[in-house]
């Protein structure tokens, strides 16, 4: 879990939103994957393709894929994968707000159940601050797999804390 | 739609992949994927028993036992009891109709229509899509036109013939003018859709009121079931008392003069400014003024002027010129923690529960009040300059984001929690 690459990701991805880009391709791995997917699982982005380093077909990315033309992952392609990424705006302002790190790679930031019920709650802990603006979310890497803050809590789970978004 | 998930799944139902991707289903207000119980029970004891078999077969059949294991022999025509009840709430021709109709569909289609699919294209959720689901399903509209391009006009020996087919028709004993009247108002002279001749498109404006809506006028202010908004200039009211500033103020914005009165405002900076010349010093006061009504319109306005008075008068009028909403939550705080940063100024504007009161610095606190902000704490960071203060705490107030846009953007719903708590009772 390299939180070296997922630091550019998120810095590449706060770039594409403040230039109102439409799609954002980003390095594939298991971890942006599965961060991605519960971006895209909260509505913060529309589609999540995997594709080589071309962007992929538009329909794709409209969602109405055919089987044929998914090219599977080999040994052979999987150094040239890419996650390419369908930016949300909703009038004129970036869906996916600003994102920030919460972990990085010098002090990783670990929270356990009753904290993380605190943060959720909106209150201050000492390594984290609570999750206090209307959407403000907070992802996490748990064992149960990469989750929002308040269902980590609803799982009982804690984890090591990965970025905010507002 | 990811197509992370491999393709092999594509038509397999039966066996689902160890979940490569979050299962969502078409409907979802919650961000955790939907766990679909279709594990079996591990332990085949923790089965409840089979319903003992004393009862008849029929009362034990729930409608969907029955549909789940619906054979084509499991359609026998109604018992004499079955007719008796019928009779109570149809009449002898409709039961004839009833059982026309049901002896006319095949046993073993109706097997299959009623039954529960099993096969692996069946969808995954029970629906038998007798319903339009809002949310769900495309909305069903109207057709968008109703010309039609076959439209013709009659010839005349069809307009004989329609006349001849109507009189005809009528009743020889009664026979009167009017039906000739009716005759040539409800005749059609095209051929085609009806609704083409009867109700055709047009390219006027659509009718936007209802019956007996029209739009609001002045004159009608204050009459019945008309509330009278105050804040709006009476028509053929006299300017000609007023100063200048305050007549342009109320020539510009519309608002009448005792509205403007009522408004709060207040005088937040106010000093000197100096502008050196060739000729020397040119001394100037500057004021910057914030405007509100307390319920969630505030505005600041700046003005520089030779004269003090001048300068002060001049900025509480730009400010309520430039009052613009804001939003509130539960009309006493903000929603959420906001930010916002004006040159060196770097400021924090935190929510607060009720009867928290305005703990912040004073200018902050002078904005709240004309906003009607009643529990808020601040924060002020690196630099204090009095004017940029006032800027970022306006910048920071409509910065603030409707929990509604942000549910309509993610396509979420959200839920305010506390408003469920307190059975919407809170303000």
């Amino acid at each position: 879990m390299s939180l070296a690459n997922l630091c550019h990701v998120i810095s590449h991805l706060n770039n594409v939103t403040k230039a109102r880009l439409s799609l954002a391709s980003i390095p594939n791995t298991k971890l942006h994957l599965k961060l991605c997917l519960a971006l895209q699982n909260d509505g913060f982005l529309s589609t999540v393709v995997r594709g080589g380093p071309t962007p992929p077909e538009p329909h794709h990315l409209l969602g109405h894929p055919s089987s044929q033309d998914i090219e599977p992952v080999t040994q052979s392609n999987v150094a040239s994968r890419r996650l390419w990424l369908g930016m949300k705006y909703w009038r004129s302002e970036p869906v996916l707000g600003k994102m920030t790190m919460v972990s990085t790679p010098k002090r990783r930031v670990y929270v356990d159940l009753p904290t993380l019920r605190q943060v959720v709650r909106g209150n201050n802990t000492p390594y984290l601050e609570g999750l206090r603006s209307p959407g403000e979310s907070l992802y996490l890497s748990t064992d149960k797999g990469i989750m929002e803050a308040r269902e980590c809590v609803e799982k009982k789970c804690g984890g090591l804390v990965l970025c905010r978004v507002r | 739609m990811s197509l992370t998930r491999p393709a092999r799944c594509m038509f397999c139902n039966l066996s689902r992949a160890a979940s490569a991707a979050p299962r969502v289903p078409r409907r979802q207000f919650h961000p955790s994927p939907f766990r679909l119980n279709d594990q079996k029970p591990k332990d085949p004891a923790a089965v409840p028993p089979v319903v003992s078999q004393n009862k008849p077969e029929e009362v034990k059949m729930k409608l969907e036992e029955i549909s789940r294991t619906m054979k084509p022999e499991s359609l026998r025509p109604y018992t004499e009891e079955e007719r008796a009840a019928l009779a109570e709430v149809y009449s002898p021709e409709q039961i004839a109709a009833i059982e026309a109709g049901e002896a006319a569909i095949d046993p073993k289609d109706m097997a299959e229509q009623f039954g529960i699919r099993s096969d692996p294209m069946r969808m995954k959720y029970l629906d038998d899509f007798s319903h339009i689901e809002p949310g769900v399903d495309k909305n069903k509209r109207a057709p968008k036109t109703n010309s039609d391009y076959q439209q013709k006009m009659k010839t005349e020996d069809e307009i004989v013939a329609d006349f001849a087919k109507y009189m005809m028709e009528t009743p020889r004993e009664d026979f009167s003018v009017e039906h000739f009247i009716r005759f040539a108002e409800t005749t059609r002279v095209t051929k085609g859709k009806e609704e083409a001749e009867r109700n055709p498109h047009s390219a006027m404006a659509p009718d936007f009121f209802q019956q007996g809506e029209k739009l609001r006028e002045m004159d009608d202010e204050g009459k019945e079931g008309l509330v009278a908004d105050e804040s709006i200039l009476k028509p053929g009211a006299s300017l000609e008392k007023e100063a200048p500033p305050l007549k342009q103020l109320i020539e510009s914005t519309g608002l009448s003069k005792e509205y403007i009165g009522g408004l709060y405002t207040k005088v937040l900076v106010f000093h000197t400014v100096t502008n050196q010349t060739r000729l020397g010093k040119v001394q100037r006061y500057y004021s910057l003024s914030v405007a509100g009504n307390r319920k969630g319109l505030i505005g600041l306005g700046e003005a520089k002027s030779f004269e003090a008075a001048d300068a002060q008068e001049q900025s509480r009028y730009r400010a309520i010129r430039n009052m613009q909403p804001i939003l509130r939550y539960e009309d006493r705080t903000i929603f959420g923690d906001v930010t916002a940063k004006v040159g060196a100024m770097d400021l924090k504007l935190m929510t607060r529960p009720p009867g928290f009161g305005l703990r912040c610095q004073s200018l902050i606190y002078e904005i709240c009040r004309a906003a009607g902000i009643s529990d808020l704490a601040a924060r002020v960071n690196r630099s204090r300059n009095k004017m940029n203060t006032v800027k970022a705490a306006f910048a920071a107030l409509l910065s603030q984001k409707n929990p509604e846009d942000v549910a309509r953007a993610r396509g979420k719903k959200m839920v305010d929690v506390r408003k469920v708590y307190y059975s919407g009772r809170v303000q």
